[in-house]
């Protein structure tokens, strides 16, 4: 039965829906993280005051709080299906790579939704506008991507182990460090209108990496 | 015993050798000698976690546990010989360039690496069952593996780079005393020689492990 629909369109829509509707059901993932990511900026901004002369800190400071905001509602797509003991069911009606790909579309949506909020949120009370629109939003865009694929996958791994979430952080942090790197770098040379070409190749190159190897290791995951 | 009398042999006629008959580099003077270290330690450390992420895809492969003890093994020596390059080039740098940490790319990217093998045996330890340990410790280094060529050679292009490099590895043509390097290869030779049998002992262990638990 798998089989049949492994891996087409409508196996990845149908998670990414069931995702979609088991989170607005409780909405604690999305709460969590824009709850997250307001209080942080708020700390931020009460701390430093305005940084809009100093586009290295402000690069800096919106990524780890779009990072360290995401970072555990990323995780916790595969980590709710094993606490609430329904990955087997789940597991049974579709292939990995169509849940794996499901819940990647899913935690990008996520991420999207939080960045709405806490772009806005970071540019207004810390610094101005960007100064290039167009390389600002490609390398938010490639760098949420990079972002996504790495969590996704490091996520699925940390489901299946005790302490899931202390260690979620500590795991996935060395991966997500070249995300990490090339957007901070990027959204900074942005903004002192350097091209950041080398960076979105970077993000790019990254992201695709990991897709590529998730499609590749799923299969390995769930074997018992 | 005899093997590990030879090897005892070898590591310390490279390291007299490194005193007494290697001359020094004129900027380095004494400090030279930390190479002798430094050098066979950072380069041991990429061969180990190489072959940590062998052994990885090759138990993803064959479902042999004994793939999983030698990519255990190797990457927690692996990340003890990290330590010995990290340290040494730490108390160079501070003898060189008058600061312990400069986040310079090298420096950058070994920190790298001891976090990823830090987080890898962190893993380890937190997963119930030993074919599920071998698998998902398996997944996690292949990861680790596709992120480790874009924290050594493309973030740190993104930095400036401040390494001084040309001093002991000019490109192709090494500008390096030809004694300085054939001590440094000695050096090399035997710690490879450490490595592989300490890996040995401890894939025994674990093989000793697991059959007195089947038993």
């Amino acid at each position: 039965m798998p089989s049949a629909s492994s891996s087409s369109a409508a196996a990845v829509w149908a998670i990414l829906r069931k995702e979609c509707r088991s989170e607005w059901r409780t909405r604690y993932g999305l709460n969590a993280a824009l709850l997250f990511a307001i209080a942080t900026l708020t700390a931020v901004s009460f701390a430093v005051g305005r940084l809009g002369d100093r586009p290295d800190l402000l690069a800096a400071l919106l990524w780890i709080v779009l990072l360290f905001a995401s970072l555990a509602a990323l995780a916790h797509t595969f980590v709710r299906e094993v606490e609430g003991h329904t990955l087997t069911l789940l597991r049974l009606t579709a292939s990995p790579t169509s849940i794996a790909l499901g819940k990647l579309l899913f935690n990008l949506l996520f991420l999207a939704v939080i960045e709405l909020v806490a772009v806005p949120l970071d540019l207004v009370l810390l610094g101005g506008p960007p100064l290039h629109w167009g390389r600002f939003l490609a390398v938010l865009a490639l760098g949420s991507v990079a972002l996504a694929g790495t969590a996704t996958l490091v996520g699925a791994i940390i489901a299946q182990t005790r302490g899931r979430g202390a260690l979620f952080a500590a795991v996935s942090l060395p991966v997500l460090l070249p995300v990490l790197a090339g957007a901070v770098s990027g959204t900074r040379a942005q903004w002192s209108g350097a091209p950041v070409g080398a960076e979105l190749r970077l993000l790019a190159a990254y992201g695709a990496a990991m897709l590529g190897l998730s499609l590749v290791l799923y299969d390995h995951l769930w074997e018992e | 015993m005899l093997l590990r009398m030879l090897l005892f042999a070898w590591i310390a006629a490279a390291l007299i050798a490194g005193f007494l008959w290697a001359p020094l580099v004129p900027v380095l003077g004494d400090t030279t000698r930390v190479f002798y270290f430094h050098f066979p330690a950072a380069l041991l450390t990429c061969v180990a976690f190489g072959w940590s992420t062998l052994h990885s895809v090759l138990y993803l492969a064959r479902r042999d546990l004994a793939h999983d003890a030698q990519a255990a093994g190797a990457a927690e020596l692996g990340l003890l010989f990290c330590v010995v390059a990290t340290l040494s080039g730490s108390l160079w740098a501070k003898a060189m360039w008058g600061s312990y940490w400069n986040w310079d790319p090298r420096e950058t990217s070994i920190f790298f690496l001891m976090l990823i093998y830090g987080a890898y045996l962190a893993l380890r330890s937190a997963v119930d069952g030993e074919a599920r340990r071998a698998r998902l410790a398996a997944i996690y280094s292949c990861v680790a593996f596709v992120a480790v060529p874009f924290l050594i050679f493309v973030v740190p292009r993104l930095y400036f780079s401040l390494h001084p490099e040309p001093v002991l590895n000019a490109r192709g043509k090494p500008d390096i005393d030809p004694r300085i390097l054939l001590v440094a290869a000695a050096m090399f030779a035997g710690e490879t020689a450490l490595f592989a049998w300490m890996l040995a002992l401890r894939v025994r262990v674990a093989r000793l492990a697991r059959a007195r638990e089947g038993a």
